[in-house]
């Protein structure tokens, strides 16, 4: 088995194994049009990077797989320039603060468990949520019963706010604050968790914005490759956290692996996929709460102040 | 492979080592043989680079005994006491608690000193070799060793101190072999020292010393560098002085990476 010396982690990892990670990722993700930041991360802490690092560097990742979903989605029309630029604004600001809060968190040797819970409350109520509604779907498909469509033109209280634009994309007059907030929140959970964000980011603009679900997917993966692009730079600039060796593995894997996801993802139903990726999802929140939970085989752990 | 022919080379290096003393022997004008005893040694390797294929390394400590008066080699008149030290750095040790069913870091202690890399190498168990005071004295052994700040002897000060040793021996940055060192001749002797994958860079510092009957007689210090060499010295170079260009470099990599990746796979 090839070694591989990673530069900034400053361990030895095989390339094997790496490559293979990346690529099972990418398949899971191109099979359920995710991201995949949220296995990625994980897997990777698992896998013996420092916390700090496998987010980082996890951000890194999904820049390039993401340019590749957006080139697809772009072809098909599917992208909202106009609410991708306000999104990203919004996310930007929140990038800010989340790289801020890892570097406070990290001195006060906090930055591990605060990624840790995070995760676990994430994952577990998306998890959790997503099995509910999909169950329901296979239930009711299999009773004969009609989908229940989304009752589209309906406001809400988001469309009373003041300073208003236009989407002409996305057929809409709203707001610019809500998609601000939205990308802000979503630019948080990237910074912070090494995550693209989407499983925040498409339910949000789908039941907030009533956006048209089409445009959801182009515009939030579009929106992605920015947001995790200025991540990369914040965390290489301000937490010396980049690994480019390891993330050049990962996406080599990612983008081949990708490719053969979305073929296998399209031989699969719409719920029988999301029940799937939801007992993924819960999966990944209960082995990190477990680790958490579970008493450690040693209470003690060093680091160096200089790698912090 | 590589390995092989170090050994075999270095071989030679002792072999010449070994014949210039009996020479210098001669010459010399020695007022009492006996306690004139001087120890030279050298390292097999004075540049270790890591490079992406790096997995650690072994090295050789050898040197040998000027003026020895020990007719054979299993005399044990002479120890030596091998002591390999990385540059010092801070650590901070940290202890886990449970707080509400959870386990979180509690404050943590910081050891202002820590060696980066520590290994002593002996002919037999040090305390045999000499007094615990000698051995104080010259800075050899873990229990001896000043982490600077925030040492002391309190006992809960003490569990953070030993957690620290006892894990960086797990991780090989902290190592003590008692029969490290072997003579193999009268005056030559030889002991080999592994080098982690996780070895920190900068200079380290060999110190190889004499003792003939608990008596440090002679002491010799040589020292080596840990660098990182080629890409992984360029990477890591870009990313502590250039930050903002290595997180740009990173991110065009992947963007680059997708692209091909779409052209590549695209199948309309």
């Amino acid at each position: 088995m090839i070694q591989i010396y990673l530069p900034i982690a400053e361990i030895s990892v095989n390339l094997v194994v790496m490559l293979g990670l990346g690529a099972t990722v990418g398949f899971l993700s191109g099979m359920f049009g995710v991201g995949g930041g949220f296995l990625l991360t994980p897997l990777l802490m698992l896998s013996g990077i420092p916390p700090a690092i496998a987010v980082a560097t996890g951000a890194n990742q999904i820049v390039g797989t993401s340019v590749s979903g957006t080139l697809a989605q772009w072809r098909r029309g599917n992208v909202d320039l106009r609410m991708g630029f306000v999104l990203i604004v919004g996310g930007v600001a929140g990038a800010v603060v989340g790289v801020i809060l890892l570097k406070i968190l990290r001195e006060l040797g906090q930055a591990g468990l605060m990624i840790s819970l995070t995760y676990v409350a994430f994952l577990g109520t998306i998890g959790a949520m997503m099995l509910w509604e999909s169950v329901n779907a296979i239930r009711r498909a299999r009773a004969g019963e009609p989908l229940s469509a989304r009752r589209s033109g309906q406001h809400n209280w988001i469309h009373g706010l003041p300073f208003k634009m236009r989407f002409p994309r996305s057929r809409l007059y709203i707001s610019a604050i809500p998609p601000l907030v939205i990308g802000c929140v979503v630019g948080l959970l990237a910074s912070f968790l090494g995550v693209g964000g989407g499983f925040i980011m498409v339910p949000a603009l789908i039941y907030l914005l009533r956006m048209p679900t089409n445009v959801v997917i182009g515009t939030s993966i579009f929106q992605i490759i920015f947001i995790t692009a200025i991540v990369t730079l914040l965390h290489a600039t301000f937490n010396y956290t980049l690994d480019i060796m390891l993330a050049f593995l990962l996406i080599i894997g990612g983008v081949i692996g990708g490719q053969f996801g979305v073929r296998a993802g399209q031989k699969l139903r719409g719920e029988q996929l999301r029940a799937l990726l939801a007992l993924m999802v819960l999966c990944v929140a209960l082995r990190i709460l477990f680790d958490l939970v579970l008493t450690p085989s040693d209470l003690f752990s060093i680091v160096p102040v200089a790698g912090l | 492979m590589a390995m092989g022919t170090t050994i075999i080379r270095l071989t030679a290096i002792l072999l010449a080592v070994s014949l210039t003393p009996a020479l210098a022997q001669k010459t010399a004008p020695a007022e009492d043989p006996a306690s004139q005893e001087q120890v030279q040694s050298d390292v097999s390797t004075r540049e270790i680079a890591i490079q992406s294929n790096f997995t650690g390394v072994e090295i050789l400590i050898f040197g040998s005994v000027d003026f020895s008066d020990s007719r054979t080699p299993g005399e044990g008149a002479y120890d030596v006491i091998a002591v390999v030290r990385g540059p010092d750095e801070p650590i901070i040790v940290r202890k886990k608690e449970r707080v509400a069913g959870i386990w979180v870091n509690g404050p943590g202690k910081t050891y202002g000193d820590v060696p980066g890399f520590y290994a002593v190498l002996s002919t037999r168990p040090v305390r045999a070799i000499a007094s615990d005071e000698a051995l104080q004295e010259l800075g050899i052994g873990l229990i001896d060793l000043d982490f600077g700040r925030g040492t002391a002897s309190s006992t809960p000060e003490q569990a953070y101190r030993s957690a620290m040793i006892r894990l960086k021996k797990e991780k090989q940055l902290f190592q003590e072999h008692d029969d490290g060192v072997t003579f193999i001749g009268r005056s030559l002797f030889r002991g080999t020292v592994a080098l982690p994958v996780n070895v920190p860079t900068g200079r380290y510092t060999v110190d190889v010393y004499l003792f003939r009957d608990g008596e440090a007689a002679s002491n010799s210090q040589g020292s080596l560098m840990v660098t990182k060499a080629g890409i992984e010295e360029i990477l890591y170079d870009l990313a502590f002085k250039y930050p903002f260009i290595y997180g740009l470099l990173g991110v065009i990599i992947a963007v680059m990476c997708g692209l091909v990746g779409w052209f590549a796979f695209r199948r309309d």
